[in-house]
């Protein structure tokens, strides 16, 4: 590679020859670029996903909670105007507003092969992550698991 | 160097712009994030935001928003004039949460740092400390008794505890174990038929009552065909467990 | 010495996101301008490219390399944040870690113009050094 002047002193005056410069420069450094990136890639390669975002285990895709059928318990984890108003059908409403409460009724429809999948709107939420942290801490249930997405999404795909 | 100093200068004074804009905003406040330690039984943690407009120009609160509908939000006022102080007052309503809790308020303004991040930090205090809350047989298993352990808290000392079922199907022993530490024995007395029961456990200095749910499970029916797409997460499946027959 | 700090500026801001590949490629989907695999081969290979032309502008080694694609980057970035305000998505901006989360939309994009308008007077004053100006 042919030392160039340096840039700050400029060039003299050749439009021409300083346009093929900096693309040539360009194209150079973009390649340069890739030898990190690749060494990181692949330091990285198991930890990442490369072809979707995989959620984290608790999650689970509104396609994926439908396919299970009826061995879902949907649980709504939204305030309850909100549930009131409109629910995923079937849906059993349990929000930390009132736990106590709400726990033993939901508690009486499960049973160990169901999978209980929590949603709230995808605003308001870490309500389902808390919801469904209580279920595995306190009430020790195994396979429950976050709607992706939450209500909204849910809606989107309810056709 | 024969730069122009024009374009320059107008660089440095729009980096200048967008670095030190925030800096200057008139509405200072005296803390953005306050810690609350409400009392056992409290329904409501309550944090007041103070500010004060220290620029020339009033300021106007465009919204307040919080992170969850638990938490409510209220300024005194709509336009805060140029010296004046005010407060925000954040009301957490803690329901039966518990543990550390955060919930934040976002205000917007027309200040020059339009907009605001309030933090609440809760500790709710939990009297006693129950896991777990759920206990189950199933069908085919062994009536043994299962244990639930409860935990005071150490601000507020419990001695006893009383436990009472909803029904007598099921028995119950309760084993202090410890300084406010404490066993509860759940055994059903059959398990032929499914059947649950709710226990309410009580401090005996306190009117606050806590909640376990114990279930037989009915028999399952015949297992469905495992999807495939599950597979990546493992479903402990129950051993099935054969009644023992004695060989004389 | 605008070249310093500027070329500075894109050093550091390559750096933050060097050390966190996936929370960049998290941040880049947040535009959700581009689906998630080429979002994540991105996040590995933009931030090297950041660091390597902030240098280019401090040892003026492949200078005009450098500017123009750091100029190119600039300018996709504001019309994605643009792009993405109008649509109504919530960006946290990503571009500088956390420390730019007090600027507001406008301060971002005021920002982002000076960056810009910066390295295309960079750009102009290598290019054409004896061009006479007041």
């Amino acid at each position: 590679m042919a030392r160039r002047p340096d840039a700050g002193a400029g060039y003299a005056g050749r439009p021409a020859a300083v346009t093929s410069h900096f693309l040539r420069q360009a194209l150079l450094l973009a390649a340069l670029a890739f030898v990190p990136a690749i060494g990181q890639a692949i330091y990285f390669r198991e930890r990442v996903s490369w072809q979707s975002p995989i959620p984290p285990s608790e999650m689970v895709t509104v396609r994926q909670a439908r396919a299970w059928g009826a061995d879902v318990i949907w649980v709504d984890a939204r305030p309850e105007e909100d549930f009131t108003h409109d629910h995923v059908p079937g849906a059993i409403l349990l929000n930390e507003d009132r736990w106590n409460e709400l726990l033993p009724p939901f508690l009486a429809t499960w049973s160990p092969e169901k999978k209980v999948v929590v949603y709230c709107s995808t605003q308001s939420c870490n309500l389902a992550l808390e919801v469904a942290r209580r279920l595995r801490n306190e009430a020790q249930l195994k396979d429950v698991y976050v709607l992706q997405g939450g209500w909204e999404e849910w809606l989107k795909q309810k056709k | 160097m024969k730069n122009p100093k024009l374009s320059l200068f107008i660089v440095s004074g729009l980096l200048a712009l967008g670095l030190i804009s925030p800096a200057s905003a008139a509405l200072k406040w005296e803390q953005t994030t306050l810690d609350l330690y409400p009392a056992v039984g409290d329904k409501d943690a309550v944090g007041h935001f103070k500010y004060q407009n220290t620029g020339d120009k009033p300021v106007r609160f465009k919204s307040v928003r919080t992170s969850c509908g638990c938490t409510v939000a209220q300024t005194q006022k709509d336009v805060v004039p140029p010296g004046e102080k005010g407060e925000i007052t954040a009301t957490f309503h803690i329901g039966d949460r518990t543990g550390a809790q955060m919930k934040t308020v976002i205000v917007e303004t027309d200040d020059s740092a339009p907009s605001v991040t309030l933090t609440l930090k809760a500790t709710i205090p939990q009297l006693l400390e129950i896991k777990p809350t759920f206990v189950f047989w199933q069908a085919n298993e062994s009536p043994t008794a299962k244990t639930v352990n409860v935990t005071a808290s150490k601000d507020f000392p419990v001695p006893q505890i009383k436990v009472t079922s909803s029904n007598p199907d099921f028995q119950t022993k309760v084993e202090k174990v410890g300084k406010g530490e404490f066993k509860i024995d759940i055994q059903p007395k059959t398990m032929t038929k499914p059947s649950s029961t709710a226990l309410t456990i009580q401090p005996e200095n306190s009117s606050k009552v806590f909640n376990v749910s114990a279930s037989v499970m009915a028999a399952p029916v015949v297992p469905a065909v495992v999807n495939p797409a599950a597979t990546w997460h493992v479903v402990p499946t129950p051993a099935p467990v054969t009644p023992a027959v004695p060989q004389p | 010495m605008v070249e310093l700090i500027v070329g500075g500026l894109f050093i550091y801001a390559g750096a933050t996101k060097v050390l966190d590949p996936l929370q960049f490629a998290i941040d880049i989907d947040n535009y959700k301008s581009i689906p998630w695999s080429i979002a994540v081969r991105l996040a590995f290979y933009l931030p090297w490219l950041e660091m390597l032309c902030g240098l280019a502008l401090i040892t003026r080694r492949l200078y005009l390399g450098g500017l123009s694609i750091l100029s190119l980057l600039i300018s996709i970035f504001i019309v994605l944040s643009i792009v993405a305000k109008a649509r109504g998505l919530d960006i946290s901006c990503g571009c500088f870690g956390h420390a730019s989360k007090y600027l507001s939309f406008a301060g971002h994009l005021a920002l982002n113009f000076a960056i810009l308008a910066a390295l295309l007077t960079l750009f102009w004053r290598a290019r054409s050094p004896q061009k006479e100006s007041s």
